[in-house]
């Protein structure tokens, strides 16, 4: 907390003591401590021990700098607002940024972020997954360090399949027909995932492109393809949603309802498409359907083709207005150091971004406990697989228009009017490219 | 109306059983609907707030498992007292200026002759009506440009822009009820206008002066639109903007418990004054058209 | 902030009454200039910090709606004149907005009309708690609107909701698009009814009690005596009531963001400008959304004035005599 406004600060104090008691309080709280060393103030979307790994980074710095961790919202459209906001208000006071994978070409080209050159970018490229660091890449240049990637998978009841007889499912259709056999058996049938009209629903969109070979926005982000694969993403997803194997609340679930979904007593689910976060989850939730929780690549579109998903995860980037950016890039390369990585991986479950780090089977000290990567993710080699061959989302700076058309047209998802919106897309994706026309 | 459909009552009792207990049954069990109206919605952000992580669904509307956690919750972490010292602070700083000037405006308007005035009035029943959207882009950009963005001033003037409208004339209906003799009296005593003002004038229009302040206060407390628009950070939001970056314990977990809590706070002063001012409320919200 | 509005006019009456008052009783004209002097001093800073945060803004909003401007794309600044007004009413989605902003208007001042007219007679009638009453039905007027919507969220969504099975239907209530807009309403019918109320209820206590004393007599009964009596006593009340109301419904945001996020084509039109401008960064789109606001409010306003005869605020003050 640094003294933008001194006058203006003064002047509120004045009026605070004037107006009461709880205001003198409220001087005491909001007063700034003094300003010793260097602020790195950064802006990253809440993780439960990521203040820890903000503190070892601190300790190894000595006096040269403090990161002060801000939690950002929840959602990626909310954390997008708020950095925007800042960035856009030419604040000094934000130094390092955790951006969504979606976000780097966007603050790279409006100059809110700067580029990673020389030792810094060599040593933020070191033994990254290509999938992750083209995340971070805009027009051939690195705008941001990977911090963790994430990818989804397909989880499923294994004791439901074995009662039903029906194999692991490794497609679409697969899937849909492995829940209407389990529904015409009277078992708990339901395929979950999350379809509420928000920024999450594009990821299974995004994979089932990526997995039919097909693209909706050019690789230099600059123009529209929405090519026979494209559609065939929208089929897949209309199919899944109108087979009658979903749940009711699909046009209203983000993750953790997902989540929720298949740990609650008395649940319907037997798939479940999400994040790795929820096998530690259900192991504390539900201990007894923990026992028969497995997983599978997230299944693909054609048969024999294995999917290819699309990554989510965060990089750290440097705010081109910030006064310390030297001091920053420090920061950033601690902050996703293999070591921080890997104790988010432990601690969080934040898939690192480093491949080694999958294999590096050391244990750590995670809040007094030892913790092995294979006791923390016995799915690595699964995740590993999907992120060496991966979608990555559309990349272009205008992705927040892009991203918003596609919500508006694909949700709900048993909704999608084929074939009339592969049209009314091309039109308002074109659009949405060059910032014109008016978002939803 | 019951009470009418018992076929085989006497007909002799009846009218007297009316009269004495049939209008107040009745009155009593209409205000019973009123109050069930009013309350339901309160009483369920509450007892949602109460509710443990286990059973926060089970859509029970009392609680089943009563904890505090959710309130323990909300004070260990800053994000959530910063909110509340903003919305306090902001609150109360717009409310204190926007009832000064707005005192001396209504004064103005209602006492005094000068050029000028009907526009005055036709300005601030325009902004009244003024879509505040309309002014959150421009406002946007300016206090950016102006370093005000983000900061408790950049919420304070909006604020006190549009509670001046209601100030002002809240003010000025209560400023017709006092007995302006008394200045005049004082003028004749050889005071000038701005001393009868201060002097006669001023305690006497107290009591409406505080009405008005809890009406703006009470706007002021509401607001939303400006305060997700007009900040960023912990610096300056205020607590009905923050309810909506409330973040669970972990990145996906859904924080329903402690953004009831939050709201239930936020609450509590809304309910000390309906409780405590009830006839002032109601007298500030309706006086104008009483007597008008 | 919503009832500024309402209480403006029911003010205003008040206000302009004490104007009347105070030009017709001409002081000496000893004081004459001195009193001038202070009524410009004591009204000039209210009027500069109007002036200042509502003036220069729209200026400026006009001013940005004729330009491409998006804060993504520094460099492509440029004025384009009307282009960003063609692009705006030729959107389907604007007209979506605005449909959907109409349609909740409407129907929720309607009902807040007939619910308002309702309690207000209880209010003013009730032998039993008068007070309690009347306490209990400011608190929907008080309580923070985005802590309301947030109960509303909560009661109808189908993990948490003591309302979310209801409607045993297959859809949740707050993704169907019909549900979703009732909530809406209900959430907006909820919060300001009370207020509505209490406004109708000053115009019922204009109602003379010898007058329906009389009407009574004559063997009006209760449904004669409101309509023939009551309600054009009331008529100034509930004119000035809907047209503050209606000017406030327009503006509904808090409602709709908490509940739904204006996702699936519910969208205000006040959600949208919010979007285009905060989220999509783009001020020239989302100020030209503004611009358009603020004319539809002024038409809605000037409508209620020429075809209803409301009393104007500020404006013909001697014809509601």
């Amino acid at each position: 907390m640094g003294e933008r406004f001194p006058g203006r600060k003064h002047g509120q104090r004045r009026l605070i003591a004037i107006a009461g008691a709880v205001l003198v309080a409220a001087g005491a709280l909001t007063a700034c401590g003094s300003d010793s060393g260097t602020t790195i103030n950064l802006y990253l979307a809440p993780e439960e021990s990521f203040q820890k790994v903000v503190d070892k980074c601190n300790a190894q710095a000595g006096n040269r700098y403090n990161i002060v961790f801000h939690k950002l919202p929840r959602d990626a459209d909310g954390q997008r607002e708020q950095m925007v906001r800042r960035l856009a208000a030419g604040d000094t006071e934000v130094d390092l940024l955790g951006l969504d994978v979606t976000s780097v070409p966007e603050f790279a080209e409006a100059k809110w972020i700067v580029e990673w050159t020389g030792a810094n970018k060599q040593q933020a490229s070191e033994g990254v997954l290509p999938g992750p660091q083209a995340t971070a890449t805009w027009n051939g240049k690195l705008y941001a360090a990977t911090k963790n990637t994430n990818v989804q998978l397909l989880w499923y009841d294994a004791a439901l399949l074995k009662q039903a007889n029906v194999a692991v499912p490794t497609t679409f259709d697969e899937m849909i027909a492995a829940a209407q056999k389990l529904k015409s058996m009277n078992l708990p049938y339901q395929v979950l995932l999350h379809g509420a009209q928000y920024e999450g629903m594009l990821v299974h969109y995004n994979s089932a492109v990526a997995s039919a070979n097909g693209k909706v926005i050019s690789d230099d982000g600059k123009s529209v393809v929405m090519d026979a694969g494209a559609v065939k993403g929208l089929e897949v997803l209309k199919k899944l949603a109108t087979a009658g194997v979903t749940s009711p609340s699909l046009d209203n679930a983000k993750e953790e309802n997902v989540q929720k979904g298949f740990e609650a007593a008395g649940s319907q689910a037997a798939f479940e498409l999400n994040w790795p976060y929820v096998y530690a989850s259900i192991q504390k939730n539900n201990p007894e359907r923990a026992k028969n929780f497995q997983y599978a690549r997230y299944p693909g579109v054609n048969p024999g083709q294995p999917s290819r998903t699309a990554i989510g995860g965060f990089n750290l980037a440097v705010s081109a207005h910030s006064k310390h950016q030297a001091e920053a890039f420090d920061a950033a390369l601690c902050l996703r150091s293999k070591e921080s990585q890997k104790y988010s991986a432990l601690a969080d479950a934040f898939a690192p971004t480093i491949e080694s780090i999958y294999t590096d089977e050391s244990p750590m000290d995670i809040g007094g406990k030892t913790k092995t990567m294979r006791e923390a993710y016995p799915m690595k080699e699964k995740l590993l697989e999907e992120l060496k061959d991966p979608a990555v989302r559309p990349l272009t700076p205008a992705y927040q228009n892009v991203s918003t058309v596609l919500q508006t047209h694909l949700a709900p998802f048993s909704d999608i009017d084929l074939p009339g919106v592969v049209e009314k897309l091309r039109k308002e994706l074109a659009d949405a490219l060059q910032s014109k026309g008016v978002l939803p | 109306m019951a009470i009418q459909t018992a076929p085989d009552q006497d007909q002799w009792t009846r009218p007297s059983i009316w009269t004495r207990w049939g209008p107040k049954a009745r009155w009593g069990l209409i205000d019973i609907l009123v109050i069930a109206y009013a309350i339901i919605p309160v009483l369920w952000i509450v007892s949602l707030s109460f509710k443990t992580p286990s059973t926060l669904s089970d859509k029970s509307f009392i609680p089943n498992e009563w904890t505090w956690d959710n309130y323990i919750n909300i004070f260990k972490t800053t994000d959530f007292i910063q909110a509340l010292i903003n919305s306090i602070g902001i609150a109360l700083i717009a409310t204190l200026i926007a009832v000064v000037l707005g005192t001396m405006a209504a004064y103005a308007i209602a006492r005094l002759d000068f050029p000028g005035k009907r526009i005055l009035v036709g300005v601030s029943l325009m902004i009244a009506m003024f879509p505040q959207v309309s002014l959150v882009s421009p406002l946007f950009d300016m206090e950016r440009s102006l370093g005000l963005f983000d900061t408790w001033p950049g919420l304070i003037l909006p604020y006190i822009t549009f509670a001046l409208p209601l100030a002002i004339y809240t003010l000025s209906a209560f400023f017709r009820e006092i007995p302006w003799e008394l200045e005049k009296a004082a003028k004749m005593d050889g005071a000038t206008p701005g001393q009868a003002f201060r002097k006669v004038i001023a305690p006497l229009a107290a009591p409406g002066v505080f009405t008005t302040a809890i009406l703006v206060f009470i706007f002021c407390w509401n607001d939303f639109l400006f305060a997700i628009s007009l900040t960023s950070t912990n610096e300056s939001r205020t607590v009905p903007a923050a309810l909506q970056f409330f973040t669970g314990a972990s990145y996906f977990e859904d924080p329903t418990g402690t953004t009831s809590a939050a709201a239930v706070i936020i609450t509590i002063p809304i309910i000390i004054f309906v409780l405590f001012f009830q006839r002032r409320i109601v007298a500030g919200l309706t006086s104008g058209a009483v007597k008008g | 902030m919503s009832e500024t509005g309402e209480l403006l006019t029911q003010n205003a009456v008040g206000a302009e009454a004490a104007v009347r008052k105070a030009g017709g009783k001409r002081e000496l004209s000893e004081g004459k200039k001195a009193e001038r002097k202070l009524g410009l001093w004591l009204c000039a800073p209210a009027a500069l910090v109007m002036l200042a945060v509502t003036g220069w803004p729209i200026i400026y909003s006009i001013w940005l709606s004729l330009q491409r401007y998006d804060l993504r794309f520094p460099d492509q600044q440029a004025f384009v004149g009307l282009e960003n007004y063609v692009t705006v009413l030729g959107s389907p989605y604007w007209w979506q907005a605005f449909g959907i902003t109409m349609m909740l208007t409407v129907v929720s001042v309607a009902i807040e009309l007939v619910l308002g007219m309702t309690l207000a007679l209880i209010m003013h009638r009730t032998l039993v708690g008068r007070g309690l009453v009347r306490t209990v039905a400011l608190i929907p007027y008080g309580i923070v609107t985005v802590v309301a919507a947030f109960s509303w969220r909560y009661a109808w969504q189908s993990e948490t909701g003591y309302l979310a099975d209801l409607f045993a239907g297959q859809t949740d209530p707050l993704v169907n698009f019909w549900s979703s807009m009732g909530i809406i309403t209900l959430a907006e019918v909820w919060k300001t009814t009370p207020f509505m109320a209490l406004l109708l209820m000053a115009g019922l206590a204009l109602v003379p009690d010898d007058l329906l004393k009389a009407a009574q007599m004559d063997g009006a009964s209760a449904w004669q005596r409101f309509v023939k009596v009551m309600l054009p006593v009331m008529k100034p009340a509930i004119l000035v009531a809907l047209l503050f109301r209606t000017l406030d419904a327009f503006r509904i945001f808090d409602n709709i963001f908490v509940l739904t996020q204006g996702s699936q084509g519910r969208s205000s039109v006040s959600i949208q400008a919010y979007n285009n401008l905060i989220k999509g960064l783009n001020l020239g789109i989302g100020s030209t959304m503004s611009v358009l606001i603020f004319i539809t409010v002024a038409i809605i306003a000037f409508i209620f004035v020429k075809l209803f005869g409301t009393a104007a605020p500020g404006s013909d003050e001697e014809g509601r005599r």
